[in-house]
Formats: C-alpha cells, sequence, structure tokens
C-alpha cells in the first residue's frame, strides 16, 4: 500500500514537474512571441512575408505606413494589389531561383493609388523539407534618390543644352569672325588692328600693299617698335604712339601717293579694347583735284586779262571818254559794269581758291588792330546800309584789344565776307550786330544777323566749297559759294576757329576766333593739305 | 438577472461550466479588433463587465499561447456582441480579422504550400493547436470547381461561434487561395438540428 502510495506520490510529483516545465515554455513562447513581434514592429524598413502564391501573409507596420494601408487590409491580399503584377512576378521568379535579390527597383502603389520607387531586396524562406514557403521582402524608398536623381538628370540636360548652346554660339562667332576677315581682306581700304596696348593685331593685304610690309616683321609689335620701321614712322608721327583719334588727314608717302588715315577706338561698356586705323588711298583723287585747280586757275588768268580790258573800256564809255552817251545807253552800260565787275569779283574768288588749294597763298602776319579793320569794312558798307535801311550795330570791347598777329588784306576779307553776308541776307530794315571782344586765348569775332537762316538740314555743309543755301539762292542768284569757304581757310591758317548759330527764317551769328600770335607751324600744316 | 446585467451571472456560471479550453490567442484578437473599433476604455468596460460577473481578467495580461476557458471565451464573445450593439456581420469581422494577427496562424505559414495539404493536412491541426474541443475534418476539396467543406464535430458551444468561425475560416481562406472572392457559408449547423457544423468554402 505504502509502495502503492509511494508510487502515486512519485507520479504526482513527476506531474508537477510536467506541468512546471509547460508552464515555463509557455512563458518562453510568450515571452519570444513578444520578442520576435517587438523587433518586426520596429523595424523601420518595410518589410512582408509573401506566401509562394503570392499572398502577402504578414507585414511590419513600416509597410502599413508606407503604404497607407492597416495591417488587415495588407495580410491575406494578393502582391497585385501592391505591386505590378509582371514587376513582382518577376521579383518572385528570380527570388525562387536565386534565393535572394539585392537592390531591384520596383514601384509600390499605395491606397491612394500613388506610384512610389522603391528598391527590393528579397530572401527566399523554406521548411525544414526544404520547400519554398515563401520570402521576406524589404523595400527601400527611392523617392528621395529619384528626386536627386531628376535633378541631377534635368541639370545634365540643362548643361548639356547650355553646351549645345555654346557651340552654336562659338559656331555663330566663329562664322562672324570669317565675315569679319573675309571682309577686312577684301575691303579696298588699307586696315591696322590695334590692341589695347598699341601692339599691332593684323594688317590686311591692302594695307600690306599700301605700306609695302612684311607682315612678319610688325606683327605683335607696339607703336614705338614700329616707329623704328622705316615705311610706319610716318603714321606714327601722324597718330603719336597712343594712337590719337585723327580723322581722315593725309599723309604723303612721295609725290603721287597719299593716303587719307582715320583712327578708330573700338570700346567694349566704356573700356577701349583696341584701335582700327583705316588707311585710304587718296591718290588718285588728290591728282584729280590738282589738275581741276590748275585748270581753274589757268581759266581764271585767262579770263582776268580780258574782263580787266572790258572794265576799263566801259568805265571810259560812263566817263564820256570816247564821247557822249545817252542816259538810255548808260544804263545799259551800267549794268553791263555792275556784271562786269561781278564776273571779276567771281574770277578773284576762284584765284584766291586756287591759291589756297595749291598752297600759294601768302600769308605775312603783322600786328594789326582788328579793330580799325572790322571799322574799314563797316565803312565801306555804308552806302548799302543805308540804302537798305539796315540797323547796324559795332559792339566794340570796352578795353583796348591786343593787336593780333595776321595777313591784313586776308583778315579783313574774311571779315568783309561775314558782313557781307549778314547784310545780303538781312531783309530791308533788318539788324546786324557786331561784336569784338577779347577772349579766353585770343580775340573774338562775331557778326548777328536778323536775316533768313540756314536750313538746318544744310548747315553741316556750310564751308563747303560752292555750296550755297537753298534759301539763300532764291533771295541772290549772283553768290559764288565761294565766301564761307575762303573765310574758314583764312581763319584757319591763322590758328583761328569759326563757327555759327543759325536759325531758318529767325537769322544767324558767325564767330571767330583768333589767336594773339597765330603759331606759324600750324599755317605751314594747314597750307600742306592743300 | 439585474437591469444593470447584460448576461446574467447564472447564464454565466453555466457557460463556464462548458469543458474544453481555448488558447489566449482569441481573447488576444478579440481584444485588438475592439481596440481598432472602439477606444480603450470600451476595453475596459468589456473587462468591468467580466469582473462584475466573476472574471476580472486582463486582456492585455492574457498570454497567447496559454490555454483559458473556452466557457469564458464565450462569455466574453457575448458581451462584446451586447455591449458594443455588434450584428452577426460584426461578430464574423472579429474571426476574419483574427487570423491576420494570430500568431498560430504566422506559425503555421510554412506549411501554406498548397490548398491540398492546408485543407487535409494542416486544418485540423490549427484547429487542435486552437482549441481542446470538437474535431475538424475536411471532408471534401474539389479545386476545379472551387470549392471545399470543413466539418467540425463535437463543438456545440453557441450559434454566435458560429458566425465567428465562418469569419476565421474566410480568412484562412485568404491566406491560402488567391483569388479575387472567397466566401464561407455553414451549410450545417447542430443549432439548426444537424448532428454536426459544416462549412462551404468557394472561391472564383
Amino acid at each position: 500500500m505504502s509502495r502503492i502510495f509511494n508510487q502515486m506520490g512519485v507520479k504526482n510529483n513527476q506531474n508537477k514537474t510536467e506541468q512546471t516545465k509547460i508552464s515555463t515554455l509557455l512563458e518562453d513562447l510568450a515571452s519570444l512571441e513578444s520578442y520576435a513581434r517587438d523587433l518586426f514592429s520596429f523595424l523601420p524598413i518595410p518589410v512582408c512575408f509573401i506566401s509562394s502564391i503570392g499572398i502577402v501573409l504578414e507585414a511590419n507596420p513600416a509597410f502599413g505606413n508606407f503604404s497607407n494601408y492597416e495591417i488587415e487590409e495588407i495580410v491575406g491580399e494578393p502582391t497585385d494589389k501592391f505591386f505590378n503584377p509582371e514587376a513582382i512576378e518577376e521579383i518572385s521568379r528570380e527570388t525562387f531561383e536565386k534565393s535572394f535579390i539585392k537592390g531591384k527597383e520596383i514601384d509600390l502603389v499605395t491606397k491612394q493609388g500613388k506610384e512610389i520607387p522603391t528598391i527590393v531586396s528579397t530572401v527566399l524562406r523554406k521548411s525544414e523539407e526544404g520547400e519554398i514557403i515563401g520570402y521576406f521582402i524589404a523595400l527601400f524608398d527611392l523617392t528621395e534618390i529619384k528626386k536627386t536623381e531628376r535633378g541631377i538628370r534635368n541639370a545634365q540636360t540643362a548643361l548639356l543644352n547650355m553646351l549645345e548652346d555654346i557651340n552654336e554660339e562659338r559656331e555663330k562667332t566663329e562664322e562672324e569672325k570669317n565675315k569679319t576677315l573675309a571682309m577686312i581682306t577684301n575691303l579696298t581700304d588699307g586696315l591696322l588692328v590695334f590692341d589695347k596696348e598699341n601692339k599691332l593685331l593684323l594688317v590686311n593685304p591692302q594695307a600690306q600693299n599700301f605700306l609695302n610690309l612684311e607682315i612678319k616683321k610688325v606683327i605683335n609689335k607696339s607703336t614705338s617698335e614700329l616707329n623704328e620701321i622705316l615705311v610706319f614712322k610716318p603714321l606714327i608721327e601722324l597718330f603719336g604712339r597712343e594712337i590719337k583719334k585723327i580723322f581722315r588727314q593725309e599723309l604723303s608717302l612721295g609725290k603721287k601717293f597719299v593716303l587719307e588715315i582715320t583712327t578708330a577706338p573700338f570700346m567694349v561698356d566704356e573700356e577701349k579694347i583696341g584701335t582700327l586705323v583705316i588707311i585710304h588711298d587718296v591718290s588718285r583723287e588728290k591728282l584729280v583735284e590738282k589738275m581741276k585747280t590748275e585748270f581753274v586757275s589757268l581759266a581764271a588768268h585767262q579770263l582776268r586779262t580780258p574782263l580787266s580790258a572790258i572794265k576799263w573800256t566801259l568805265k571810259m564809255l560812263l566817263d564820256g571818254d570816247l564821247g557822249k552817251i545817252t542816259s538810255e545807253q548808260k544804263e545799259f552800260i551800267d549794268k553791263t559794269y555792275i556784271s562786269n565787275e561781278r564776273m571779276i569779283n567771281l574770277i578773284n574768288d576762284l584765284l584766291d581758291v586756287t591759291r589756297i588749294e595749291e598752297g600759294r597763298y601768302l600769308y605775312k602776319p603783322t600786328p594789326t588792330d582788328i579793330e580799325a579793320i572790322v571799322q574799314f569794312v563797316i565803312n565801306s558798307y555804308k552806302d548799302e546800309i543805308e540804302k537798305r535801311k539796315i540797323k547796324l550795330d559795332f559792339k566794340k570791347s570796352e578795353k583796348k584789344l591786343p593787336h593780333v598777329r595776321v595777313d591784313v588784306e586776308k583778315i579783313k576779307l574774311a571779315i568783309q565776307n561775314l558782313i557781307d553776308n549778314a547784310i545780303r541776307y538781312n531783309p530791308a530794315g533788318g539788324k546786324v550786330i557786331i561784336n569784338l571782344k577779347q577772349s579766353d586765348d585770343g580775340i573774338e569775332f562775331s557778326v548777328k544777323d536778323s536775316g533768313i537762316g540756314i536750313p538746318k538740314e544744310q548747315q553741316a555743309r556750310i564751308f563747303t566749297k560752292f555750296f550755297r543755301a537753298l534759301n539763300a539762292t532764291r533771295i541772290d542768284t549772283e553768290g559764288s559759294g565761294l565766301g564761307l569757304y575762303i573765310t574758314k581757310n583764312i581763319v584757319e591758317a591763322h590758328g583761328g576757329e569759326i563757327w555759327f548759330k543759325s536759325k531758318e527764317n529767325e537769322g544767324s551769328t558767325f564767330y571767330f576766333n583768333l589767336p594773339i600770335t597765330p603759331p606759324r607751324e600750324k599755317f605751314e600744316e594747314f597750307i600742306k593739305k592743300f | 438577472m439585474t437591469k444593470e446585467e447584460i448576461i446574467s451571472k447564472a447564464i454565466a456560471q453555466n457557460l463556464i461550466k462548458i469543458p474544453g479550453q481555448v488558447r489566449g490567442v482569441a481573447f488576444k484578437t478579440d481584444a485588438e479588433y475592439i481596440l481598432k473599433e472602439k477606444i480603450e476604455e470600451d476595453l475596459k468596460k468589456l473587462e468591468t463587465e467580466l469582473e462584475k460577473l466573476g472574471y476580472p481578467i486582463k486582456y492585455k495580461e492574457i498570454q497567447t499561447m496559454s490555454f483559458y476557458p473556452i466557457g469564458l471565451r464565450l462569455i466574453s464573445l457575448l458581451l462584446i456582441k451586447k455591449i458594443f450593439n455588434f450584428d452577426d456581420k460584426k461578430i464574423n469581422d472579429i474571426g476574419f480579422r483574427a487570423t491576420k494577427k494570430s500568431l498560430i496562424i504566422k506559425l503555421f505559414i510554412q506549411y501554406f504550400l498548397s490548398l491540398r495539404r492546408v485543407f487535409f493536412d494542416e486544418a485540423p491541426k490549427i484547429w487542435q493547436k486552437h482549441y481542446t474541443i470538437g474535431k475538424l475534418i475536411p471532408t471534401e476539396l474539389n479545386e476545379e470547381r472551387k470549392y471545399g467543406i470543413l466539418r467540425l464535430e463535437n463543438f456545440n458551444l453557441h450559434p454566435l461561434y458560429c458566425c465567428y468561425l465562418t469569419g476565421y475560416f474566410s480568412g484562412i481562406g485568404h491566406m491560402i487561395i488567391k483569388s479575387p472572392k472567397i466566401t464561407v457559408e455553414e451549410i450545417k449547423c447542430v443549432f439548426r438540428g444537424d448532428d454536426c457544423h459544416e462549412f462551404l468554402i468557394k472561391w472564383e
């Protein structure tokens, strides 16, 4: 009995031990479950387990958050709900073949239908018997990377476009450069291009020809270095080593070879980046002009002798030296005499012009009282002024003006021409104001009229030889168009300046300024031009 | 039954006497459903009602793998229905969702290799892993015609449990059959005079 009881006691003890073991195992299992659940829940990467037939059997909360589905809406659902069927099929097939996949791209479709680019890794799960149960799939969100990638791709495209544009621009520039070079090469004028340091960059074939240059010896040379080369010396002397701005200045390289030189700086944003020297061959024009001047001179001389003979004959007739004439005859002869006088004046003007142009215009400067000359000219117009009732006012300087070294006859002619115009192109009863004063650098003379004025569009040509303004020709058909040309040349020959202000129908004011002592070399330089 | 009592203590005492046990996971999935559909206070309300009946259980403290009286589970389910005014469809849904959270189901996932194997070999095991009473017998599977029949014997618990099990079998069906539509219907029931329960699983 006792043995039976003992045996029962043992059995009871065994049962208790078994129960304790089971209880411990259950607790361990619960802990393990809690651990596995926490681990799976904690994983920040979306993970799910997909069965071999393509059903999601498990998903962690990260997958739920990523897809915006509740876990209950994920588990038990086919993978097609979350991925493109073909793409997930391909991933499944590859996983079954290779046991795992690393870094394959697939889009996850969220509950809202949004496609999120992801990169996935998978690992196959097999049963203890080696049968495929399914696979785990972990997703990595590529949205930001794709965005960056898109940004890079866009930047790359933009860069390529920019490069394309630059190439296009470069080609255009190259084309433009070629065009410019072709133009420069084929230009009939000679061209020299200097950089901003005044080094010779380019010589076109015409310049090479005009100056008989050897390109190799002159290119990249500074103006200082070029000044040592014989053929360049006169050119550098003309525009200086700093290449000052000059406009159509003549350069004689021999008796019959005359070049006209113009320099033009080229600027970018008000910064000088180089200078262009344009060389124009005016030899032929000069020759033609010379021949023309010689012809005019010859013709004028030839005409002056018979015109003088006519003048004295007419004078004798008018004075009654050749017998009494009727008043009707006198009237005709008077008109003929005046016309003849005009003709003689014209011839004299023409001769003056030819003298200027041939450099034979005599220059005998002597210290002179300009005021006396002006007064003399005004007096010579006294009858005309009275006849036409012109109100002439001569405003003299309050203080005594210094004597000026001038060629009296020439300056008298210049003043006469200006006063003559002021009276001639003024209506009867008009005003003429003559002003003489000391200026900063000499004596300034001006004559203001209330006459017809010069039309604005014709003002630029007013000092040109034979030019007459249109409104002037309507009033007086007899003018030669040489007066202002001669006046300008006389003033400039004295180192002076001449200018004017004028408004059509309101009048004109002509000014000139003479230095007290004209620089002789200036006169000579001036004369050289003709 | 007092006015305050949802289920009378006498009924509860009868139910608790039903032989058999069920794994804690069933209580856990019920609690998760309530927390999902309701709020924390509602779960406490349920616990209070259980306490009033003399069963002061805390759902969060229940161990998933431990066994608890099946009568207690039935009391819990009846209280859930009455407190939250759940209809049969909701009870069915509790069963359906339980499969998606159940640890035991997860443990059996590795055997979900073929429908036939799950149906004939694993389903009875899954039942046994959950319940100490009743016997689940797969009687028919026609994959060509897309249906299967599961018979449940010796499980005369309560008609409400039939709703729960219909949802539960449907959830498992979704895990093993890739189909856009899966339905489960209880075609035989002991509470309708049959000798057992039979569940017809159909899919498209």
